[in-house]
């Protein structure tokens, strides 16, 4: 799992910003979204974290109940534009950090499957780009979910 | 021209194949209706075309070094 360290004062310069691998192979753990939680308390300038997460839910469907997610990418392709999408909102709001990660592979009902992490100095610029980040992600990269079903049978699934 | 392909999702599902080489694909317009003539059900399938990287719009003339990927909609997050 990618190395969650709150980016360091040399790389505040927004050129320097390089492409971040945003893939998580299986779910994402709830201790790891704690530890990225805990990491920023050294970041005193912080005064609000917003966060999203993205849970597998156990979709009723005409064809059976949703006992898990397999997710597949364009990895090359999301990464390239999931940075596209950092240096907006980052030109947009005034954060100090933002941190995305989305899993791959198979996640069952109920695990966590993305995890959208923003920081300000004030509230509003957090949550706004967190809502902001949430909904280009989900229509802009290159991701797809396959539904698997409580029969094993499966549906590809669509963004609504 | 031969062009290079990279499915995902349910294309690569409908076609049984992850990659796939074709050739005399002079353009994107060529590519569909070759994709369309092997696999009929593909033309009933709403997918974007990616060169290199990037989601085109028209048709495009194509080369053998071009990276194609072919993008059933998007369903992450």
């Amino acid at each position: 799992m990618e190395s969650q360290v709150g980016r360091k004062p040399n790389s505040m310069i927004m050129s320097e910003r390089k492409p971040k691998n945003i893939f998580n192979q299986g779910a994402i753990p709830a201790t790891f979204i704690a530890e990225s939680i805990q990491k920023h308390s050294t970041q005193t300038a912080i005064g609000g974290h917003s966060i999203f997460l993205g849970q597998i839910r156990a979709d009723e469907t005409e064809n059976g109940k949703v006992r898990a997610i397999d997710f597949t990418a364009y990895e090359d392709m999301a990464i390239e534009k999931m940075h596209v999408i950092r240096e907006d909102i980052f030109a947009k709001y005034p954060l100090t950090c933002m941190h995305v990660h989305h899993s791959l592979g198979e996640i069952a009902a109920g695990e966590i499957c993305l995890f959208v992490f923003t920081s300000s100095a004030h509230r509003k610029a957090a949550i706004d780009a967190c809502n902001e980040i949430v909904e280009r992600l989900k229509a802009e990269l290159p991701i797809w979910g396959r539904e698997i079903m409580s029969d094993d049978s499966h549906q590809w699934k669509v963004n609504k | 021209m031969q062009v290079h392909l990279t499915l995902f999702g349910q294309l690569a599902e409908i076609t049984g194949r992850k990659e796939m080489i074709l050739q005399d694909i002079p353009d994107s317009e060529t590519l569909i209706k070759t994709l369309n003539d092997m696999y009929p059900l593909l033309a009933n399938t709403k997918y974007a075309i990616a060169l290199n990287k990037k989601v085109i719009h028209e048709n495009t003339i194509l080369s053998g070094d071009n990276n194609i990927a072919l993008l059933p909609p998007f369903s992450g997050g």
